[in-house]
């Protein structure tokens, strides 16, 4: 009984590691409004608040985009590093954040501030200019 | 038997991971902001009144699970108990209640439907709402817990964020089933905001951020029976704040004053909650299901 359950414990342990989502396609039917995409991000000029950004990040998208934002393909989730996420504006990454997408399952959060949803932003960008190293929690 | 109890809770344990458990400050008052799909939250929270002359002291303690099972809909059970000064402590029921948010995009004002089935004596003081007159605080235990209630609750919660600003409304309507207590009606109002607006880098447990402050005010309206009569039913007025102990725990705190003869002088409730995240989909594949 012991062996079983240590077994159990390794094996559902495991499954948090696995996967990620290089295949991801955009949803076509969620797009932003043209006048959310223009919002600027007013942080662009405070980069240094993306620290706190990774930190949400881990908090609460890495359980369905993984750590390093690459997306697990059992959850659909995006990976964000993708071209089709990192070209759109930060104003339309600040819609969908706010508004998710429920008939895929991504959950709006809104509940957080919006200055924290723009750090959010902030933090995703820097998947795309230094890659995965960036997000390591690690590093 | 202990040590498969004790292999069974370490399991349970390994499924969480780190999630975003910072939670909503209010206590009787709902949000719109929807427990998020596949994760299980337990609350273990308390009410405790501090009586007037005439009525006696109590605490409430009550269990809370609360389930994702899609990004708009919300499952919940509780079971409560009470406990009075000099009289006894009694297990006073069962609630099972769903939130349905009809709208899949963010307006300004976010409707959520919601329906609870209850099965509960007439002990219960956990007041999760207060709707008709209120909770029966003077007679004991072993006279109350007799009268056993069947009801439906029903609500509708609108809810609004506006900048960091959370505002809620909520109108309650009940149903007793098992006696001809017409439609009870209540009611509840709540403002929130987080005390920071941007994420240090750091992992601090005590800075502003962690922090949510706001107000709530929930009172019964009467019934269909005895008429509108909300001076003559319980009502309080409550600052309320909630913390990010940890990225799973929050710790809920309130201190709610009654407004009229029929509350309590003050209610305190304290509530902490703890988040699995991912716990349906990893019960699932346990049970086979396909990645």
């Amino acid at each position: 009984m012991k062996v079983l359950c240590t077994a159990m414990l390794i094996f559902v342990s495991s499954l948090s590691a696995a996967g990620q989502n290089p295949s991801y396609q955009q949803d076509p039917q969620w797009i932003a409004p043209a006048a959310a995409s223009g919002k600027p991000n007013p942080l662009t000029n405070k980069p240094e608040t993306a620290a706190g950004g990774r930190k949400l990040f881990l908090r609460n998208c890495a359980e369905c985009h993984g750590p390093n934002g690459v997306g697990m393909e059992k959850k659909h989730s995006a990976d964000l590093q993708l071209p089709v996420v990192q070209q759109q504006s930060d104003g339309a990454l600040f819609w969908k954040i706010t508004n998710g997408n429920a008939s895929k399952g991504m959950p709006s959060f809104s509940r957080l501030p919006e200055l924290q949803r723009w750090q959010l932003i902030l933090f995703l960008r820097t998947l795309k200019a230094t890659g995965p190293a960036a997000a390591d929690p690690a590093k | 038997m202990r040590a498969n109890g004790f292999q069974f809770v370490l399991l349970a344990f390994s499924l969480a991971i780190p999630c975003a458990a910072q939670e909503s400050p209010f206590v009787v008052t709902y949000t719109h902001h929807m427990e998020e799909p596949g994760n299980l939250e337990f609350e273990t929270s308390s009410t405790v009144g501090i009586p007037r002359s005439g009525q006696r002291f109590y605490a409430a303690p009550y269990m809370e699970l609360e389930y994702g099972v899609t990004t708009q809909w919300t499952s919940e059970l509780y079971l409560e108990s009470s406990s009075v000064w000099g009289d006894s402590t009694v297990f006073t029921g069962w609630r099972f209640e769903n939130r349905y948010k009809p709208l899949r995009r963010e307006h300004w004002i976010n409707p959520v439907l919601y329906l609870e089935y209850e099965s509960v004596n007439e002990a219960s003081r956990i007041q999760k709402e207060i709707e008709g007159g209120g909770p029966d605080l003077i007679c004991s235990n072993r006279e109350l817990r007799g009268e056993h209630a069947h009801e439906l609750e029903t609500k509708l919660i609108l809810s609004s964020d506006f900048h960091d600003w959370n505002i809620s409304e909520n109108f309650i309507a009940t149903k007793n089933l098992s006696e001809s207590e017409g439609v009870e009606f209540g009611y509840a109002f709540g403002v929130s905001r987080p005390l920071a607006r941007l994420a240090s880098g750091s992992n601090c447990r005590f800075c502003s951020e962690n922090f949510i402050a706001g107000i709530e005010m929930y009172g019964g309206l009467g019934s269909t029976l005895d008429g509108f009569t909300p001076r003559g039913t319980a009502h309080y007025i409550a600052p309320v704040v909630s913390w990010a102990v940890s990225d799973n725990a929050t710790l809920r705190l309130s201190t709610g004053f009654g407004l009229t003869d029929q509350s309590n002088p003050v209610l305190l409730r304290v509530g902490y909650s703890y988040e699995l995240a991912g716990f349906g989909s990893r019960i699932s594949r346990l049970f086979g299901a396909k990645r």
